[in-house]
């Protein structure tokens, strides 16, 4: 037999088990997500918020009957921040601002995780129906997308809420219903792209199943990009919500950012800055800390430098 | 025939040439103590496999290592411009075989040149083709455009009088002085475009297009005003591979270097662009470097070889020398390595082992972990070429004469 | 369609592959509604067999089909027209090759049931995973071929996975076996194909072909982004597997040498069609196709010395509309008259000569081989007409025009007829198709 061709792969001590070297890659994508500074800042507000969000009826007293109603109190209408008690202020009805903090954090969690794994559930399904299948289906859905896709995200958003009446599912709803497509329009293309990639027919030649190629060799390479672009989407879609409910599309008075912002603005003319301004800082430290999370693990994901 | 014999002149003198780069495992030691002429007219080849470092040779001359993470560690490069020759102005005479031109008595280091200047032997007296036309050229711009450039770039002064422009005075001349080099601003275009300018604009364009097209004929392109018109991707690989090499030759340069020309194209068009290559270098007497990897086509096209082996060149010599008789151990294995019609099935004369890391190299041999002949000497210094005749040297303890060196 | 020729036949042998009359053709499609305009006849009529342990070399340059044909061999796509039949007998391939049009009953009822039996897109149930488990495929690029996420356990275990031969411990130490077949060894298992170089990395993919002990494998350019000592070492391996177990390999290359150190027989393409075919030896002591010359003359073996070059002229023509008569006469340095020049031949020899198309109008064809070409005047139309009469044009390109008329601005131009040029005899087990060295002492 010919020699045993020992090269770079064998440079170092060989890993025990294939978890070991799957853990320890999972390491190395760590730190290099971790190695870009402003990732690392993106992560740490992220995980404040989710504290926040997760200790919320630890850290303040929950209102009663309903946690995610802003309390209401007139004799503590509008005091400004410092007030002993009250250290960002109250709003017009009396409510404390770091409440609506606090628990707007929880809201806007509850908002972007069901809205994102929606849509990404629905997306993959539906992108990978059109990608696999290609000839018609693909056509008829892809030409549906392109209508969704026409219409600009707020607008559509604005719409349909308009429609289904003021309520915070019905924003819910009406976000799912329009970030789907994009969703459905990544997963389609990366799948065309993959289907085509030489170990799809290495792993036909060996007479596999069509299910467990798409579930062992086109699943896992086609979804990276549908989960950066969810990791930014966490950001945007409380944006949009923020927006929505800022025009009023929201129940009033439940404790939400955007609730907060469009509530709090009418004193702003009379100098009252604070109960519009700290949750409005908040919707931005949210998305702006997404958005550098999802910049970090795209440029961490890019094929070029992986494992590497 | 081409005098060159190791007296005759030399267009290019690499001395001790050390290119290393800084990766994650260490220094690499990609190019390690590389000496070597390159004679006028000669196509010299450079031949080893795979991360031996004859590609960041070649790349070296015109210094496109990227720095980081390349450092240029060492050595010079020695480049003679060359002159009109003095006894016959230019004519051809046997003093200058023909050409009309001769390697001057002063030499550029090219390695210490400032970048300026590196910049202006770009192109013009140096010149280089790579492997892959498609990815060489740009995909956004017509083939006319791309060789355009290098005339703009290098003979703009020979732009401007072939359109009877160059005494133009005033803005117009000045814009149209400036669009002949490439520098000229918005204002420049948008003052052309004014009636009275168009028309020496327009001069200006068709005495361009008239230098590219007869770039293009001399490789042999039919209709070259139509491919002109086109885009890369439009083009089969050999037409696209004929268009690099007719920007690289474009101005004559004096040495032309082919960094595996034809390994992307198929066979019967591989041997169409060396021929074109060789026609075009024994014409004007270009100097050229062919680097490759495939041993059959190198014997072929070059007068002499240059065999690497992980950053040292181990064997140097006329090309009927080393492949009749190779001294060195990885030049046998290599040569008995290539499929012929004498090898037996199955037994391959395969070089056992890997190419080793070069990071941080030992002094010893670098081939001496995978050479059935080894001695003593081979594991504790680092052999240096040695004449064994005068147009052979290897780079091997087992050929060395007493008393020299390691 | 050809008749196969009996002369590329195994006689009188039971045969592990065999190709019949095999085309792929891809439609080009235009426009918004996709509208099929035309096909790409990549592989256009094809048929050779392969025999247990033997390896065919499909030999030809890119565009010729060969990748194409080796993909429909293997099973990855199914041939436009033609089949692929897995382990005939020497009866039932005869009997095949009978001529279709006297049948009689009884002889169709055979041809249906060797048809359900063995033609590899037919098969069904416990046959299809026969012919599935015992023809494998190496790609070129061991990069793609390989799923950057898998570990080697994963890629070379699968097939057993797949076919439930094996799980857990007792997978490994089969992977482990079959690495230490391919020169490499436990310490590879738990790593990346990133890690590796080109050469091991090629090992990967041969391992993973050999773990169902497959009787054939398709090699499509298994080495050709190699080094060349990295190549022999692949190439080594190749063939103590194959001697070892008696393994058939069908080797397509572009590589003349390697294919002719490798292949027992070999099979040139161009353009879709066998050109010539036979043992290897033999068609290196002699060629008899002037394509395989070319190819041959292009490329000398190292061992010939400075043996000079030669190159070959013209480019490759359009797939979709491929030449008549014989599809190298656009390029043959000895085409005869007979070859098959048709109306296109004019616009490939003269659409580089300045103008000479620029007037015309319009082209009336009648076939491939007769046209009437319309000139905005009589000036462009007579330009035509001298350059057809000149030296600008081979003299077999004139010789086999039969009718040449100048009415005024249109000329009137028309071909001899030829058949497509069919494979024939030259030696025991030997074929080409070239009418000239057909008549060749």
């Amino acid at each position: 037999m010919t020699d045993t061709n020992l090269g770079p792969a064998t440079a170092g001590p060989a890993p025990e088990t294939a978890f070991q070297v799957r853990l320890r890659r999972t390491i190395d994508l760590a730190r290099t997500v971790l190695a870009n500074p402003t990732t690392v800042l993106g992560l740490v507000i992220i995980i404040t918020m989710i504290l926040m969000a997760i200790l919320a009826p630890w850290l303040t007293t929950p209102n009663t009957p309903d946690p995610y109603q802003m309390p209401r109190d007139w004799g503590t209408v509008r005091m400004p921040p410092g007030t002993p008690g009250y250290p960002l202020g109250t709003t017009n009805e009396g409510g404390d601002v770091l409440y609506g903090v606090i628990w707007g954090s929880r809201t806007s969690l509850i908002l972007s995780l069901v809205v994102v794994g929606s849509t990404v559930v629905i997306g993959i399904i539906l992108g990978s129906i059109a990608g696999l299948m290609g000839g018609w289906v693909d056509e008829a859905l892809m030409r549906l997308v392109d209508v969704f896709l026409s219409i600009p995200e707020l607008i559509f958003a604005l719409a349909i809420a308009a429609i289904l009446g003021p309520s915070f599912t019905n924003i819910i709803l009406s976000l799912v219903l329009v970030f789907w497509v994009k969703y459905a329009r990544i997963m389609r293309s990366q799948i065309v792209l993959i289907k085509q990639a030489e170990y799809v027919d290495a792993a036909r030649v060996i007479g596999d199943s069509r299910f467990n190629i798409f579930r062992r060799d086109i699943l896992p390479n086609a979804v990276t990009p549908v989960m950066v672009q969810a990791t930014l989407d966490m950001g945007n879609i409380v944006l949009i919500g923020a927006t929505l409910s800022f025009i009023g599309l929201s129940e009033a008075g439940i404790a939400e950012w955007g609730v907060l912002v469009s509530e709090g603005q009418a004193g702003i003319a009379s100098g009252r800055w604070w109960a519009s301004t700290f949750p409005g800082l908040m919707i931005f430290l949210w998305a702006l800390a997404f958005n550098l999370v999802g910049d970090g693990l795209r440029d961490a994901l890019d094929p070029r430098t992986e494992g590497r | 025939m081409l005098d060159t014999s190791p007296q005759a002149a030399a267009i290019a003198e690499v001395r001790d040439l050390r290119v290393h780069f800084d990766t994650k495992r260490g220094r690499l030691h990609s190019v390690d103590g590389v000496s070597f002429d390159i004679r006028d007219g000669e196509t010299l080849g450079l031949v080893g496999e795979t991360g031996c470092g004859k590609s960041v040779t070649g790349r070296a001359f015109l210094r496109l290592i990227q720095t980081p993470p390349g450092i240029i560690a060492g050595g010079s490069i020695a480049y003679r411009p060359q002159e009109i020759c003095p006894t016959c102005t230019g004519a051809g005479c046997g003093a200058c075989g023909q050409s009309g031109r001769r390697p001057e008595e002063r030499t550029i280091d090219l390695l210490r040149i400032p970048d300026e200047e590196m910049r202006r032997l770009r192109g013009d007296r140096i010149a280089m083709i790579f492997q892959d036309p498609g990815k060489a050229l740009n995909p956004t711009l017509p083939i006319g455009a791309q060789v355009a450039e290098v005339f703009l770039q290098h003979r703009s002064a020979e732009v401007l009088a072939k359109a009877q422009l160059s005494g133009a005075v005033g803005w117009a001349g000045g814009a149209l002085r400036r669009m002949a080099t490439q520098t000229d601003t918005r204002t420049d275009r948008i003052a052309l475009a004014f009636p009275g300018a168009r028309a020496r604009r327009s001069a200006l364009q068709s005495a361009l297009d008239d230098m590219v097209a007869a770039a293009l004929a001399e490789t042999q392109i039919a209709n070259p005003r139509a491919v002109m018109r086109r885009y890369p991707h439009e083009l089969s690989g050999g037409m696209r591979q004929r268009v690099m090499i007719a920007q690289a030759l474009a101005c004559n340069p004096d040495l032309l270097i082919a960094d595996e020309p034809t390994t992307a194209l198929d066979v019967t068009v591989q041997a169409r662009i060396l021929e074109l290559i060789r026609a075009l270098q024994q014409r004007r007497r270009t100097s050229v470097l062919y680097i490759s990897h495939d041993l059959s086509l190198v014997r072929r096209v070059c007068d002499r070889v240059a065999v690497m082996y992980a950053g040292r060149i181990v064997e140097i010599g006329e090309a009927e020398a080393l492949f009749r008789d190779p001294r060195h151990p990885y030049t046998r294995g290599l040569l008995a390595a290539v499929p012929t019609a004498a090898a037996e099935r199955g037994a391959l004369a395969a070089i056992p082992g890997t190419v080793p890391e070069l990071v941080n190299p030992p002094a010893a041999c670098r081939f001496a972990g995978r050479c059935s002949a080894r001695i003593g000497t081979c594991t504790t210094a680092d052999p240096a070429l040695q004449e064994i005749s005068p147009v052979h040297s290897v780079a091997c303890f087992l050929h060395q004469t007493e008393g020299a060196p390691g | 369609m050809t008749q196969p020729s009996r002369d590329i036949r195994a006689a009188a042998e039971d045969l592990l592959l065999s190709v019949r009359d095999v085309t792929k053709h891809f439609p080009i499609k235009e426009g918004a509604l996709q509208r099929v305009v035309g096909q790409v006849r990549a592989v256009d009529g094809v048929s050779f067999d392969i025999r247990r342990g033997e390896t065919l070399g499909l030999v030809g340059e890119s565009g010729c089909g060969k990748s194409t044909l080796g993909r429909v061999v293997a099973g990855l796509s199914n041939a436009t027209s033609g089949a692929v039949y897995y382990e005939l007998s020497a009866a039932d391939a005869a009997r095949l090759d009978a001529p279709a049009a006297d049948r009689t009953a009884t002889q169709s009822a055979e041809i249906a049931r060797i048809e359900a039996a063995h033609r590899i897109d037919h098969l069904r149930g416990e046959s299809a995973i026969r012919f599935r488990r015992n023809c494998q495929m190496v790609f070129q690029d061991s990069f793609a071929s390989l799923n950057p996420r898998h570990l080697v356990i994963d890629i070379v275990g699968r097939p057993l996975r797949v076919y439930r031969e094996a799980s857990g411990s007792d997978l490994t130490e089969r992977v482990v076996a079959l690495l230490e077949q391919v020169g490499l060894g436990r310490q590879h298992l738990y790593r990346y194909p990133h890690q590796f170089s080109g050469g091991q990395r090629q090992r990967v993919s041969i391992a993973r072909a050999l773990a169902l002990d497959p009787a054939l494998i398709v090699l499509d350019e298994p080495t050709s982004a190699l080094d060349v000592s990295v190549q022999a070492q692949i190439l080594n391996l190749l063939s103590d597997l194959q001697r070892d177990r008696n393994l058939a390999y069908l080797f397509v290359t572009h590589d003349l040498s390697v294919v002719r150190h490798m292949a027992d027989r070999l099979v040139t393409m161009y353009l879709g069609r066998v050109v010539e075919a036979g043992p290897t030896r033999d068609i290196f002591d002699r060629a008899e196709h002037p394509y395989t010359r070319a190819l041959m003359a292009a490329k000398p073996d190292l061992a010939d010395g400075a043996a000079g070059m030669r190159a070959l002229e013209g480019v490759v023509p359009d797939p979709a509309r491929p030449p008549q008569g014989c599809r190298f006469h656009t390029r043959c340095e000895v085409a005869t008259p007979a070859c098959g020049w048709e109306v296109d031949d004019v616009v490939r020899w003269l659409e580089h000569r300045d103008g000479l198309f620029d007037a015309l109008t319009g082209v009336a064809r009648d076939s491939a081989f007769a046209a009437r070409l319309t000139f905005a005047d009589a000036a462009a139309a007579r330009r035509l007409d001298a350059a057809l009469r000149s030296d600008a044009v081979p003299a077999a390109m004139r010789a086999a025009i039969y009718r040449q008329e100048l009415r005024g601005p249109t000329l009137d131009l028309a071909f001899g007829r030829v058949p497509e040029v069919t494979l024939t005899p030259r030696g025991p087990d030997h074929a080409a198709a070239c009418l000239l060295t057909a008549q060749e002492p």
